[in-house]
């Protein structure tokens, strides 16, 4: 996900014109010069100078290059989203799945996702989701979801 | 000395010593594995912390970071692949010695003087941190606000890219710092009617975030880096005595510009090492050998980083302003205690204070011979699939946000946080900054403010002060400087063109 200074920098330009517009809409505390808009407001106005200055390739000549920068656009790409992806699944499913599916169903397909072969996969994703929920449900007390398939312990 | 002894026995319980050992090996493992960085092997251990005493909270965070800052030192020297970015600085030397049959002398060398800069650089946190606390105890919200200045600047001063870039991301941390009602006026500011976001933003999820998933989510488009094939070593400590006695003044040298690079805040030990690994050439008497696969750059450089960690902990304990990244996970680690930062914690919390040192001498200690275990059994661990450990890695960031409060929205933010890491980082833009906008951000807002108030808006007040006065031109110089240097370069630029028509 390359993209040129131009646009970072104009979008970080948008964002704190942003920020300094919704803090200038702040509500004042009676009494006081100095309220909750004053740093969004300095914030904002910083971003919109560096902003400014990004776009105009201002201080590139600083940066080092990257080594394995990616040229173009390749569909495989698109395995970026993976990881997440599969923290959005979690926040949807864990109440309902309960940990242990949903943990499963995690770990086996980044573990695919990352050219993992079903011999590596399967038992990662079933032996993985138990030693962390040993770990954090039994030695930690952290309450893990049990769902429709609580843990047998 | 009640102190020192209360503090000797506060570290000599069992749930401390189990707490270092368990922290060492994993700090060792997750540090020598590509690409798993220190931060993030301490940010993955917070959700633990939560459930331990106070000292093993901060030992397992002080034992961790140390560990995997050696133990990056391995792939960098076997595979050419540093495992965190501190070792980065030496890794071309480091694989040109194992080329030339000198692998075990490299990673002596990285054991041998990563042990002496972790003492070294403890040493100098136990002499200055109470020095400076007093003068502390005098500081105002002037000086607290150009001390926290001070540290944003710096993180963006030594970022190795451009300074706009990294000034841009710190203040999209300090506006994500913004988010919630944690404000001086304690008005909601930028929560679009998410009742999550009230709380604003914790620094756990944003860290893991950061370092963590958008590491995995890099993952998923580089390619496996090569598997280390079997090798037997020889003894690794062999030689490091007389390496010890040849390179005496740049080891010494290293330990204090690690010190030093440690103290500012912001700058952490990937810095303390591409600085004194440029300085070793500079100044060596064999400037020739560098790059051959010459040991007095590792001798330097590897001291350098370690003893900016503990030194990185003094503004951490006097302030409440990270001196590294890592710093900046131990001091929402040390507020979730009850050990606050501040001055006083040395004169109230005096005992705490001496089991910190002691964690830190221990850790370096115990460093050399889990150390040499590692090294030993490195073709092993660095023999685990990536396919195997990123997965894991994903569960460990959703499972340990959650744990951090029991509450979902911390999962997704994590989420955010690895997009939004994974996007500046691929555009150039420093991360570590967004991080320390993010944890001082509220500091940062609260000084600033009530400075504010109190001088009823004038700034005279703001360099009145001698302490702020100082402090303040610190941070404009480090400000102008960049601007100095790109206006030098540029003309250079020019010049050079001009020549060449």
């Amino acid at each position: 996900m390359q993209l040129s200074d131009r646009i970072t920098g104009l979008f970080l330009a948008g964002l704190g014109l942003a920020a300094a517009w919704g803090g200038s809409r702040l509500p004042a505390v009676p009494g006081q010069d100095v309220g909750p808009a004053a740093f969004p407001m300095v914030i904002g106005g910083g971003l919109v100078l560096c902003g400014v200055m990004i776009a105009f390739g201002i201080g590139h000549s600083f940066e080092v290059p990257d080594e394995d920068a990616e040229t173009g656009f390749r569909f495989r790409d698109l395995r970026v989203l993976v990881p997440p992806g599969l923290l959005l699944f979690y926040v949807l499913a864990v109440e309902r799945l309960g940990f242990m599916l949903t943990a499963f169903f995690i770990v086996g397909t980044a573990a695919v996702a990352l050219g993992a072969r079903p011999r590596l996969a399967l038992p990662l994703a079933v032996g993985a989701p138990i030693f962390i929920h040993a770990v954090f449900a039994k030695l930690l007390r952290v309450p893990l979801a049990d769902g429709i398939l609580p843990a047998l312990w | 000395m009640q102190d020192l002894f209360e503090g000797v026995r506060l570290v000599l319980a069992w749930d401390v010593l189990i707490a270092v050992l368990a922290s060492a090996i994993y700090g060792l493992v997750v540090g020598s594995l590509p690409g798993l960085s220190a931060t993030m092997a301490t940010a993955l251990l917070v959700p633990v912390t939560f459930y331990l005493s106070p000292i093993a909270a901060i030992a397992t965070i002080i034992t961790a970071s140390a560990m995997a800052i050696f133990s990056g030192d391995i792939p960098g020297c076997l595979l050419r692949i540093p495992g965190t970015p501190a070792s980065a600085a030496y890794t071309d030397e480091a694989y040109a010695m194992t080329r030339k049959g000198q692998a075990e002398l490299a990673l002596g060398a990285g054991l041998w003087f990563s042990a002496i800069g972790g003492i070294v650089g403890t040493i100098s946190l136990v002499l200055m941190a109470p020095l400076l606390a007093e003068m502390a105890l005098s500081f105002s919200t002037y000086e607290y606000f150009w001390l926290a200045f001070l540290g944003l600047m710096c993180a963006t001063l030594v970022a190795r890219s451009s300074p706009i870039k990294a000034i841009a991301s710190m203040l999209l941390g300090l506006l994500f710092a913004c988010i919630g009602m944690e404000n001086p006026a304690g008005t909601p500011r930028f929560v679009f009617g998410i009742t999550d976001l009230l709380g604003g933003i914790e620094p756990i999820p944003a860290l893991v975030g950061v370092f963590a998933v958008s590491e995995v989510m890099r993952a998923m488009v580089t390619p496996e880096p090569p598997k280390l094939p079997d090798r037997k070593f020889g003894s690794i400590l062999a030689g490091q005595w007389a390496l010890t006695k040849k390179y005496q003044w740049p080891m010494w040298r290293g330990n204090i510009v690690g010190i030093i690079i440690g103290v500012l805040p912001g700058a952490g030990a990937d810095m303390a090492a591409w600085v004194s690994y440029a300085m070793s050439k500079k100044w060596s008497k064999e400037p020739e050998k560098f790059g051959t696969g010459h040991v007095e750059g590792l001798v330097e450089a590897g001291a350098s980083n370690n003893a900016s960690l503990a030194s990185g902990w003094v503004p951490a304990l006097l302030f409440g302003i990270p001196g590294d990244t890592i710093t900046a996970i131990a001091i929402g680690v040390l507020y979730m205690k009850g050990l606050n930062p501040g001055p006083t914690l040395f004169t109230e919390r005096a005992s705490s204070m001496y089991a910190l040192y002691i964690i830190f001498v221990l850790a370096n200690i115990i460093m050399i011979p889990l150390g040499i275990l590692m090294i030993r059994l490195a073709s092993k661990i660095l023999k685990a699939p990536r396919s195997a450990v990123m997965p894991v890695i994903i569960l460990l960031c959703a499972v340990g946000s959650y744990a951090t409060g029991a509450n979902l929205f911390s999962v997704l933010l994590v989420g955010v946080f690895g997009i939004v890491g994974y996007v500046m980082e691929r555009n150039g833009y420093p991360v570590a900054a967004l991080v320390l906008g993010i944890v001082m951000g509220s500091m940062v807002e609260q000084n600033f403010v009530t400075s504010l108030i109190k001088s009823d808006g004038s700034p005279l007040p703001f360099v009145e002060r001698p302490v702020s006065a100082v402090l303040a031109s610190l941070t404009l110089g480090a400000l102008l400087w960049s601007a100095v240097v790109w206006v030098f370069n540029r003309a250079r630029r020019l010049k050079a063109t001009a020549a060449a028509r």
